[in-house]
């Protein structure tokens, strides 16, 4: 192991004595000005680059933004559609209903573009005049449920569908609670939709 | 509470057997107590007097017909439920010639013969009625018939039929009439269907495609008046029974749901609810023939549905929903509007579902659903006006039966039952309690039956 690091040393001094052997060429001049312009270049593309990274992050936050409004519009357009449901016979808001309408309210305010139809429903008892009454009374009573929170009356518009446009065909007590029901359809202002806060 | 249940004939075999069983196993005292009112299956003791049909004969090409002719007549005899019809006998026991013992000894009082021969492009039908009691013919007719495949052949028969009835009873028949009603397809529409009285002859008259609702005939019979949800919100149209359109209702009274058309007497005038229109709800009228004249009844913030005139024009019944949810009820009104009376067995602050009234073409009766006792079932009822209201009838006892709609002879009812078979069209003999049923099996509903219909 000594023997060979001894003949590389040997070796290497050679190549060194060698080297110095002729007159040695004049140093070149030191690049004063070009370090200048190169160190302005690196400085000009580390910009660019910085700048194309917050530009892309700026579009990724942007997308991002506009991904999640776009998720809330989603989620204000789902609200806006939400169904409401009513006691047998019965055209008085109920509590669950009211929750439900005043999430629209908030959307609504913030839309002033939108316009919604409201449908009412019925469930296949009783008769089938009658519930096309019971239908617009629901109808009614959502719209006026709405109105009395600010809203202008002829952003909505009322239909009655009575009892001939069930969700649920059967014919059991859970069928008809289903039957029951406001439905919302959006005639209006459907690219105009801001979620509300 | 007065209840009287009184059995019907024995020999209603079929018929009135099925309808006393359900009577005497369903208590009446189970029902809700109302005020004043008396309320059961009140049948008339009533004596039909036995019909006989002898086979018709065909001579010069008429035999060809003589028995489907027969067929029809006899079957109409029967749907009339003024006879206990006798079934027919074979033509070896009867001939040709009247045998007056023999129907006597099978007790018919009434015997019907006919003879049919080719005539022209169709036939020519003569017809005696005999009483077999004084054994001689008391009434005597020729008539016309169109070819078998003439678009009037069936309800030129009808007549006949509707002739023998007047001849042996005085009272008109019904035969010639055809029922308007609406049936869900498979795609969960509804259309508009005609059906001749005696269940033949299934036609359908709308193909929008789409909610049709509330069909009614004009007086005239050639036009029929519908709720149609074709543009997406209901408005009010006449068509004909080949579902041809030949007018629409303006929206005079603006946006709103126009529905529950009804004819005036007239025959031009319009009766029909509006609902929703700036919050206002009523009653209107309109002339259609000269695209003019609203008029508004009732209403307001309450809702008035389902109209009905009585037939001399001066007074309307509807259906209101004025005292709040869950409680309709039947009022009447004068036909220019008015202060209204109720009809139904309302107490205020009390319970009560009644709706879907219908006048009697005799004016003295109006017949309407209710929901009757504790399970929520519906029936059929009939209040008589000249009994100063307050005493109803029930004529149906099983099942859920809505929207009654009389026949021309004032006498039956068609309406929707739902029994534990499914829906179907039934018809009811508001004097015998007799039930049939007219269409089984499908999803009908609002049936309206015609005025009797004129040759076209």
């Amino acid at each position: 192991m000594i023997v060979r690091r001894f003949f590389i040393t040997v070796f290497a001094a050679t190549l060194l004595v060698g080297a110095c052997g002729g007159d040695p060429p004049p140093p070149p001049p030191p690049p004063q000005a070009d370090q200048d312009s190169l160190q302005r270049y690196n400085d000009s593309v580390a910009a660019a680059e910085a700048e194309r990274r917050a530009e892309a992050e700026r579009l990724a936050a942007e997308r991002a933004a506009e991904a999640e409004r776009q998720r809330a519009v989603r989620a204000a357009r789902a609200s806006l559609e939400e169904m409401v449901f009513f006691d047998y016979d019965m055209s008085d808001i109920r509590d669950d209903a009211e929750a439900t309408l005043r999430a629209k309210v908030d959307i609504l305010r913030a839309s002033p573009q939108v316009q919604v139809r409201i449908e009412g429903h019925a469930d296949e008892r009783g008769s089938t005049e009658y519930n096309m009454a019971l239908g617009n009374r629901r109808a009614e009573a959502i719209r006026q449920f709405l109105v009395g929170f600010g809203l202008a009356e002829n952003r909505f518009e009322i239909v009655s569908f009575g009892e001939g446009r069930p969700l649920q065909q059967g014919s059991t007590e859970s069928d008809w609670a289903r039957n029951r029901r406001g439905q919302f359809v959006i005639t209006a202002g459907a690219d105009a939709i801001n979620p509300s806060n | 509470m007065r209840i009287r249940i009184i059995e019907t004939w024995s020999w209603f075999v079929v018929l009135a057997g099925v309808l006393a069983t359900s009577v005497s196993t369903q208590p009446l005292a189970a029902q809700d107590e109302l005020p004043g009112v008396s309320l059961g299956l009140v049948y008339a003791n009533t004596y039909l007097p036995a019909l006989a049909v002898q086979p018709f004969v065909g001579g010069f090409g008429g035999d060809m017909i003589a028995s489907r002719v027969e067929a029809i007549v006899g079957r109409d005899l029967r749907n009339s439920d003024q006879f206990e019809v006798i079934d027919s006998l074979p033509d070896a026991m009867v001939g040709s010639q009247v045998d007056y013992p023999l129907w006597d000894r099978l007790g018919a009082v009434w015997l019907v013969t006919g003879e049919i021969e080719v005539s022209g492009d169709g036939y020519m039908l003569t017809i005696e009625l005999h009483d077999v009691v004084y054994r001689e013919v008391r009434d005597r007719g020729r008539f016309r018939l169109p070819s078998q495949d003439d678009d009037d052949f069936r309800m030129s028969v009808h007549r006949i039929s509707d002739e023998i009835v007047r001849w042996a009873t005085g009272a008109p028949g019904m035969a010639a009439s055809r029922i308007a009603f609406t049936m869900v397809g498979n795609d969960g529409n509804k259309e508009v269907y005609v059906i001749d009285s005696d269940g033949e002859d299934l036609r359908q008259v709308t193909d929008y495609n789409s909610l049709t609702e509330s069909p009614t005939w004009s007086p005239d019979g050639s036009r029929i008046a519908i709720a149609s949800y074709k543009t997406g919100v209901p408005r009010i149209y006449e068509v004909d029974r080949f579902g041809n359109e030949l007018s629409a209702l303006p929206a005079v009274r603006g946006a709103g749901d126009y529905v529950t058309p009804a004819y005036h007497p007239d025959g031009s005038t319009i009766a029909f609810s509006v609902f929703g229109s700036n919050s206002q709800s009523g009653i209107f009228t309109y002339d259609l023939a000269q695209n003019c004249c609203l008029s508004f009844l009732s209403g307001g913030p309450w809702y008035d549905v389902s109209p009905t005139y009585s037939p001399d024009g001066r007074w309307l019944a509807f259906n209101t929903l004025r005292f709040g949810d869950a409680v309709p009820q039947v009022m009447m009104m004068p036909a220019e509007g008015g202060s209204a009376e109720t009809l139904s067995p309302y107490e205020y602050g009390g319970g009560g579902f009644y709706a879907a009234p219908d006048w009697s073409p005799n004016g003295d009766l109006v017949a309407f659903h209710g929901r009757i006792d504790r399970r929520g079932r519906y029936h059929i009822l009939v209040i008589n006006l000249d009994d100063g209201g307050r005493v109803l009838r029930q004529l149906t006892s099983e099942g859920n039966n809505e929207a009654p709609s009389w026949a021309p002879d004032g006498r039956h009812l068609v309406f929707a039952g739902e029994r534990s078979w499914g829906f179907g069209l039934m018809v009811v003999d508001v004097t015998t309690g007799r039930l049939r049923s007219l269409l089984g099996g499908r999803r009908v509903d609002l049936p309206d039956w015609s005025p009797v219909l004129p040759p076209t």
